[in-house]
């Protein structure tokens, strides 16, 4: 695999403030790499630092295995934060400034355009577009001349349930031409839909990072009654994806670690000769488990 | 550094505040030159009814004289605010709008980003000297009589002086921009210093109380100002003895660009050390 990004124990403090402390993160080529935090966790510090705007306290980073440079950020198309453009200039004019810095032709500003659907908007000032199609622009900004990576912070802010779908489905597509993609979220729905790969911060450091299906795995959490109490218990205890166990007088709460189906459980329990009496599944909301890892970390 | 041209264009072709102020300063500045010398007449023939022995008409625009009075009426500091004010404009309107991150983003050094400013400034220099050397030639031709091509070319080592001026102002104005970042903010700041601030330190330092030697001459704005210092009028001649102004010294010249060289690096190293 080859590593597009490594950061190596980098802080950055602002006053009292510890902006971002030591965190050390590997990014290959074709992952989905999404930097999941709540806000002020220093998702947008990290991405200013790297993107050469902010500089570090400690720590250091390398582009494609090198010193990083302008060189290297030519090779990189981004979004931080708000979407900025010289407010009386067309978009069409706005991108050929980019592709101007990037070296690149004007045959693709079209492309883009079509893309984020703003190309029949091409000649009108910046200033005339709504919050939603700014940040749309910020995006065709990023996807000019197909860089390598791809750094999007919070793209889908300030868009209706359409632009988001739209941008999502975006990111999907672009991520599928094995286009490196990093993406700051604090929404894990977002993180979970597009990314392969995560990374959850807070307070400016970082509590896991690893594969979404891994990182954000649900641990399921199912209700049971059976006439037999003990037996059941046992039971529990020996299924391969137990994690806790919460048991009442009636019905006994339990959380496995991995997607277990009800089917399979009945199943299981009617082999370990458990007859239930009751059986429910209880979803918890994907903002919901989030907000207990990183309580648990706290 | 063509790509830094082209890409310096494409933010001001369009730009109606840049046009219409540099519409305003060339309007000004023709102006003013062609009515310079009606209205430095006019104050004579008032001053000739009170006084006993009328002081003699001015004529400004003859060559080889016009070379001197032309930049001397063109480098007032009501003139010079005019270029200083664009590009403060062109600087800080980048802080406002964060395209200047949006540039070092896209892949553009922060030297990069200070060339491009620096470019602007020497083309606005350049553009506004040869408009400039031309209004002069043909206001000057139209007023000689005998004319000779010596006449045409003494003096006209002026229009450097002119060019040094133009640059110099403008890159003090650029240092404000680069260290405020804000527009209102390095306009005020500019404007109170050129007509405040250093007139005030001026007097201040000229008086030999406070510094033995008088380093006021060496005042930033004052050293632009001195390159073209006087203008060459033959009342002045008549009632100083002598012709205060002769040419446009090396030093005068050497003393701003001086300034200049020292705010330019400052400012880089200021856009390498903040974040932006």
């Amino acid at each position: 695999m080859e590593t597009v990004l490594s950061i190596s124990n980098i802080s950055k403090r602002y006053g009292k403030i510890q902006a971002v402390k030591e965190l050390t993160l590997e990014v290959e080529k074709g992952q989905v790499f999404g930097l999941l935090g709540p806000n002020g966790s220093g998702k947008t510090t990290t991405l200013s630092m790297i993107l050469d705007l902010i500089k570090a306290n400690s720590g250091s980073f390398q582009w494609f295995g090198k010193t990083p440079g302008k060189e290297s950020r030519k090779r990189i198309g981004s979004v931080i934060e708000s979407p900025n453009f010289f407010p009386y200039l067309s978009p069409v004019i706005n991108l050929k400034i980019v592709a101007d810095i990037k070296d690149i032709g004007y045959e693709d500003i079209d492309r883009v355009l079509n893309l984020t659907g703003l190309f029949e908007r091409r000649n009108t000032r910046f200033k005339t577009f709504s919050f939603g199609m700014k940040q749309r622009l910020a995006v065709a900004s990023a996807l000019l001349g197909n860089p390598d990576v791809l750094i999007l912070d919070e793209p889908t802010n300030g868009l209706d349930p359409q632009g988001i779908a739209h941008i999502r489905e975006l990111i999907l597509l672009i991520a599928s031409q094995g286009t490196t993609i990093i993406l700051a979220s604090h929404l894990l729905d977002e993180v979970q839909k597009i990314c392969s790969h995560v990374a959850v911060l807070s307070k400016g450091k970082k509590l896991f990072d690893g594969k979404v299906s891994e990182v954000l795995a649900i641990s399921d959490c199912y209700e049971f009654s059976a006439r037999n109490v003990e037996l059941l218990e046992t039971a529990i205890r020996s299924h391969p994806a137990f994690q806790s166990m919460t048991p009442g007088a009636e019905i006994t709460q339990v959380y496995f670690n991995a997607v277990v189906n009800p089917e399979e459980l009945n199943t299981y329990f009617f082999q370990h000769g458990v007859t239930l009496t009751h059986l429910s599944e209880r979803k918890r909301s994907l903002e919901q488990h989030f907000l207990e890892l990183l309580d648990n970390n706290q | 550094m063509i790509k830094l041209l082209k890409i310096e264009f494409k933010k001001i072709l369009t730009y109606k505040i840049f046009w219409i102020l540099t519409g305003l300063y060339f309007l000004f500045l023709t102006l003013g030159l062609l009515m310079a010398e009606f209205m430095i007449n006019n104050m004579v023939d008032n001053m000739n009814k009170r006084l006993p022995i009328p002081m003699p008409h001015v004529a400004l625009y003859f060559l080889p004289w016009i070379w001197q009075n032309i930049t001397f009426f063109a480098t007032l500091r009501y003139v010079l605010i005019f270029p200083a004010i664009v590009i403060i404009i062109l600087i800080t309107n980048e802080f406002t709008f964060k395209t200047i991150r949006q540039n070092v983003i896209n892949g553009m050094s922060k030297a990069e980003f200070l060339g491009s400013k620096l470019l602007i400034i020497m083309l606005v220099s350049v553009t506004v000297t040869i408009l400039l050397t031309i209004g002069t030639l043909i206001l000057g031709i139209a007023h000689t009589s005998d004319l000779t091509f010596s006449m045409v070319l003494e003096k006209s080592t002026f229009m450097i002086g002119f060019f040094i001026t133009m640059l110099t102002i403008q890159v003090y104005a650029l240092f404000f921009g680069f260290i405020l970042r804000n527009t209102g903010l390095s306009i005020a700041l500019f404007t109170l210093y050129l007509f405040i601030v250093e007139p005030i330190l001026y007097y201040f330092l000229k008086s030999p109380v406070v510094f033995p030697n008088n380093i006021s001459p060496y005042l930033p704005v004052n050293a632009v100002l001195r390159i073209t210092e006087y203008p060459s009028i033959q009342v002045l001649k008549n009632i100083m003895g002598i012709n205060l102004q002769e040419s446009v010294s090396f030093a005068a010249i050497c003393i701003p660009l001086g300034y200049s060289a020292i705010m330019v690096g400052i400012v880089y190293w200021v856009l390498v050390k903040r974040d932006l």
